[in-house]
């Protein structure tokens, strides 16, 4: 029974699951709640048409968020975006998902009419879960970058979080489905299908196809009923067996979609749920996958990324770098310890290299400094999302010139007080060629 | 120090369980099985448990809201009257106007509508019912719940 408790709840497992979860939790609040905030005047201000809760919030809080001018309201709002970024970047994350909650709460009992459903409260649970830790900060995140380990995607956690975020979804589909045959629920003894089927136009059902021909056979719509009830049963079964999860999960998010696609339901269920499904997939599987690109990026041919290894600024950079380089296509190289580099490419040289970093990638593809910046971006994944920034018109202008300031200022941008007139390098080891004492004396036009 | 992390980790588990299968079973299980009303734990938890779609009868409900000019009603698009846009989904299918029908909340959504369209003189706010969706799709019962002046 112990070992049990310990297997489901205590053993420590890879937390990485729970950094991909925090994007899908941090879009689904965004996407629930941003577009409440584009009518502040009909949702939140004074002149705004309120509705309480007095069932979820105590009377007392109601009427002191209440109280609230509506600059007061304005301030909670630019907190929710600020708090709403750092929990998705992975900013002080534990903080951030409690700060970005309580801001939930407050918009909730300031106004429940658009934003207080069913669905809310499902959130609201599961974000009080991700308030307990800050494992979901320990991968895909500004906090894992700020440590600089590189194995941050298999940093191991106790799994309790994961096992209970399971569990939530689980209980959730067997409850609704239990609701639909008791507690008032008319699953058995009426045919709520075939009543969807004929909703006005006013109403929850979408104009999808074949309605029309459901709405024509009340037996079908009966069955259907059944199925679907059988269904939400026995899904949660699949995901909790491992030969069966795949399709578990499978079923489950094509369920979430047809729901969407049929009905006007709160999308929380379709940005929420799938996520939580994936849960169910076991981490230690993640990190195979993962290493097995490491490997297989390994084996073949991979980019090399010359760099100043005598500037402390730089090596963080690149510790940095291998954390986000989660597939290994990169190998930094410190080019003061390259005795040839002609031999890595006929154009390299070292004074190139002095000047920018360079990207040197496997089918011969030269670039330097912000260039090489913009292909990481493209080659990376967990840089993807930066993708479209730096491929802006006047991106390239911008970017190059930010690039040749930080890097002519290298040496002054980490705490090295030898290096105040930026004349000098940390003492390296010493290069096997030539370029190496050049390279550690500098000069004012030294760039990385 | 590992023994004080896992038992704070199962008291944790321990103590949500149990408050998750309450509140899931406190309105529609427990209050009728002990015949008053428990206490339910505020800010966590829906009121009712997990009942979506639980009852999807043949009467359909829904609010609709009339603008009158010079003495003559205009019925007005609800997505005028409520123009926060969902991300995927329509929240006025959703029905969300309905709670406009509580007489207790005539007061502010008279004043919100006579913000939003200045133009009208007064509005009248009717809950409409379709009382049987299969067998009289066309037929609407009509009741004027109350009228801003």
């Amino acid at each position: 029974m112990s070992a049990l408790w310990h297997r489901l709840f205590l053993e420590r497992r890879p937390s990485l699951s729970l950094g991909l979860f925090r994007l899908a939790v941090a879009w689904t609040v965004g996407a629930h709640m941003i577009p409440s905030f584009f009518h502040m005047e009909d949702n939140y201000l004074a002149t705004a048409f309120k509705t309480k809760n007095p069932s979820f919030f105590p009377i007392w809080l109601l009427r002191l968020v209440e109280a609230s001018p509506d600059w007061v309201v304005s301030l909670w709002t630019g907190l929710f975006f600020v708090f709403l970024a750092t929990f998705t970047l992975g900013l002080f994350s534990q903080a951030s998902c409690i700060l970005m909650t309580l801001t939930c709460y407050y918009f909730y009992a300031l106004n429940d009419y658009h934003i207080g459903t069913l669905s809310f409260d499902i959130l609201l649970v599961t974000l009080f879960l991700m308030c307990v830790t800050g494992y979901h900060g320990d991968f895909l995140s500004l906090d894992s970058l700020r440590r600089g380990k590189r194995n941050a995607y298999k940093r191991p956690q106790p799994y309790f979080l994961q096992r209970l975020l399971q569990l939530q979804l689980a209980w959730t589909f067997w409850y609704t489905a239990l609701s639909k045959i008791t507690a008032g629920g008319n699953w058995l003894t009426g045919n709520p299908h075939y009543h969807l089927m004929h909703y006005p136009p006013i109403g929850v059902v979408r104009d999808f196809p074949f309605r029309e021909w459901l709405g024509q056979h009340p037996g079908l719509c009966y069955n259907l009923g059944l199925m679907l009830l059988i269904f939400e049963f026995s899904l949660p079964l699949l995901w909790c067996i491992p030969r069966m999860r795949a399709i578990g999960i499978a079923l489950g998010v094509a369920f979430q979609l047809m729901l969407w696609v049929t009905l006007h339901v709160p999308t929380i269920f379709l940005f929420l749920f799938p996520a939580m499904m994936l849960l169910f997939i076991r981490p230690e599987t993640l990190v195979q996958w993962i290493e097995a690109r490491q490997a297989m990026h390994a084996a073949g041919n991979r980019a090399v990324l010359l760099y100043d290894g005598r500037c402390g600024f730089c090596q963080e950079s690149v510790k940095r770098l291998r954390v986000v380089d989660l597939f290994g296509w990169v190998d930094p190289l410190d080019f003061h310890a390259q005795p040839d580099l002609s031999r890595l490419h006929p154009s390299l040289t070292a004074e190139r290299c002095r000047s920018e970093m360079v990207l040197l990638e496997p089918d011969g593809r030269l670039s330097g400094g912000f260039d090489a910046f913009a292909r990481f971006c493209r080659r990376l994944p967990l840089l993807w999302w930066l993708a479209p920034l730096v491929h802006l018109p006047g991106a390239g202008w911008i970017g190059t010139r930010i690039y040749r300031w930080v890097a002519a200022h290298r040496y002054l941008l980490h705490r090295n007080p030898v290096c105040a007139t930026n004349q000098c390098a940390l003492p390296g080891p010493p290069a096997g060629g030539g370029n190496g004492q050049n390279g550690g004396q500098g000069n004012g036009s030294s760039k990385i | 120090m590992l023994l004080r992390r896992n038992r704070a980790i199962t008291w944790f588990v321990i103590c949500w369980t149990l408050l998750f299968q309450y509140e899931t079973l406190r309105a529609s299980y427990l209050n009728p099985l002990v015949k008053r009303e428990l206490p339910k734990l505020r800010l966590l938890f829906p009121p009712a448990g997990w009942i979506m779609f639980f009852n999807v009868d043949k009467a359909y409900g829904f609010a609709e809201v009339y603008g009158i000019r010079d003495g003559t009603p205009t019925l007005l698009d609800p997505h005028d009257i409520l123009e926060t846009k969902a991300v995927g989904y329509d929240n006025i299918h959703r029905n969300v106007l309905i709670g406009t029908l509580y007489p207790q909340r005539a007061r502010q959504f008279c004043s919100f509508l006579k913000r939003k369209f200045s133009g009208y003189d007064a509005f009248l706010v009717i809950y409409a019912q379709y009382p049987d969706i299969v067998e009289t799709p066309e037929r609407i019962l009509r009741r004027v719940m109350y009228r801003c002046e």
